[in-house]
């Protein structure tokens, strides 16, 4: 094996050993500030006028968004399984397809997905910015602990309502689903009714919720770290809010694998 | 009384301080002098635990904050008042909210207490009918004065500054030092100046610390510094390229 080569397979390997060491050591900084957060939140008193603010900006700022995509999703969704089942004279079954659909799967992920773009991004862009410009520091100096002040409301408020925004995807889903199918392709209304809740249960809404509640910690976890590690000016902004809304979207695909897996287990 | 001993701290692969030592005595002013880039805003931050050195030691009040852990730094960084070089205002208050903040933060007063204090700091930097502005609409030096009063709202027991007259006119120069000054005097604080300016080392200095290659290269009185034959020093003062302090 010539020179060259050689030097360009300990480069391959070297390249995948830093990549993954660096990977743990991200991970691992995410958790710390999570747990840390945590215990912030459960040590120290809630600054109710800061997580109410959070509250507006992650949650009711955020229904039109959730409305119009589980409400269009809904409808597509409701579209493609009326005509796969038309072809069997089951066309009412979409009414189950699209329930379970909803509920189980495209309501927690597209809440999060569509939330991490809207809120993720705002949220690393925000604390970018304030790192960069010393504001960080300054609350630093001022002895105010930058977890419970910066991190904590968002944490507590993107628990509180991505749960809530995920059953309101949900319902604009299954009125789109009902719409397309009962209003405009004229399946019966109580034959679709019957069929929608037929194979779906308080267990799957319960299990929607849980990985609602982790998609929103997941997050704000995220933005908040890649704000508050931003560097090197404006550019280092744009970097982090980019990383940020990437990051998050990956994470939210797989802990809904992760989850599912462990839901379905039990 | 601050003490730094045998600090070293570096960036990647850029050392910033290579064994740096010195001693701020209490109650006076100590200026920090030294070429742009040579870790002064840096010492400041090590001194109040923004920044932990790679190695060495710092001392407050005969703590070493160096060993204290994140809730104890916290404490400990309530006896400072910091103004950052670009004031670092949080841009989403106002400025009065801005000089309130660590009052709502720290203490119970109510909001008429509040607004009364947050007046009468910003008439001490010179400042009125500015509270509904947000420090965007401020000039640099306005921004400036409103983080001077932010940082002196809770009369800390040490007050560090980083380069406060930087970017301001020579008559707001004059005011912010004899602000200095007055304070330190009045309040029997401990001040820690980073500064350029070398009339205002003169004016308010009781010791002066000169910096150079990540080192302690002058460290004495006001009038040693007048007097002295150090090099580095005797360049610096007169602002002349050729000498030991290597501009390129």
């Amino acid at each position: 094996m010539n020179a060259s080569k050689e030097m360009f397979i300990i480069r391959f390997f070297n390249s995948i050993g830093a990549t993954t060491l660096s990977l743990f050591e991200v991970a691992g900084e995410m958790s710390i500030l999570f747990v840390s957060t945590v215990k912030c939140v459960i040590t120290k008193k809630i600054r109710y006028k800061l997580t109410m603010k959070q509250i507006e900006f992650i949650g009711i700022k955020s229904v039109p968004i959730v409305v119009l995509t589980g409400g269009f999703t809904g409808m597509v969704f409701g579209i493609q399984t009326y005509v796969g089942f038309k072809d069997f004279g089951a066309e009412s079954m979409s009414g189950s397809l699209v329930t379970l659909a909803m509920v189980t799967e495209l309501g927690p992920v597209l809440t999060g997905l569509m939330v991490a773009a809207r809120v993720g991004s705002s949220i690393a862009a925000e604390l970018g910015t304030m790192k960069v410009t010393e504001q960080i520091d300054a609350l630093d100096a001022m002895g105010i602990n930058t977890l419970d002040y910066l991190v904590a409301p968002r944490l507590v408020a993107a628990a509180i309502v991505f749960p809530m925004l995920n059953v309101i995807c949900i319902m604009f889903g299954l009125m789109g689903g009902y719409a397309v199918n009962v209003l405009f392709l004229g399946v019966n209304s109580v034959e679709y009714i019957d069929q929608s809740v037929l194979y779906v249960g308080f267990i799957d809404l319960f299990n929607s919720l849980v990985k609602a509640f982790v998609f929103g910690l997941v997050i704000v976890v995220v933005a908040c770290y890649k704000g508050l590690n931003t560097r090197l000016g404006a550019e280092g902004v744009g970097k982090s809010t980019t990383q940020s809304v990437v990051i998050s979207c990956v994470l939210i695909l797989l802990f809904d694998y992760i989850i599912t897996t462990f839901l379905v287990s039990i | 009384m601050i003490k730094l001993v045998d600090i070293y701290k570096s960036f990647g692969s850029h050392d910033i301080h290579k064994g740096i030592s010195c001693e701020i005595k209490k109650g006076g002013i100590t200026v920090l002098i030294g070429p742009s880039g040579t870790g002064k805003s840096v010492l400041l931050k090590l001194m109040m635990g923004l920044l932990k050195p790679d190695s060495g030691n710092v001392f407050i009040d005969g703590e070493d904050i160096t060993l204290a852990s994140y809730s104890r730094l916290l404490e400990i960084r309530k006896k400072f008042g910091f103004l950052f070089q670009n004031a670092a205002l949080f841009d989403s208050m106002t400025v009065f909210e801005n000089v309130a903040f660590p009052l709502r933060e720290h203490t119970d007063y109510d909001d008429t207490k509040i607004a009364g204090i947050v007046e009468h700091k910003l008439s001490v930097v010179g400042l009125s009918d500015v509270n509904s502005k947000f420090p965007s609409e401020l000039s640099g030096g306005m921004r400036k004065r409103v983080g001077l009063a932010r940082s002196l709202t809770l009369e800390p027991d040490i007050m560090l500054y980083d380069e406060p007259t930087t970017g301001l006119d020579p008559i707001m120069t004059d005011v912010v030092d004899d602000l200095i000054y007055d304070t330190q005097h009045q309040l029997n604080i401990t001040s820690v100046v980073v500064s350029h300016d070398i009339k205002s080392v003169f004016k308010i200095a009781d010791n002066v610390i000169m910096v150079y290659q990540g080192k302690v290269v002058f460290a004495g009185s006001t009038r040693d510094l007048g007097s002295t034959d150090n090099q580095y020093v005797v360049q610096f003062l007169s602002g002349i390229k050729d000498g030991p302090i290597k501009v390129y």
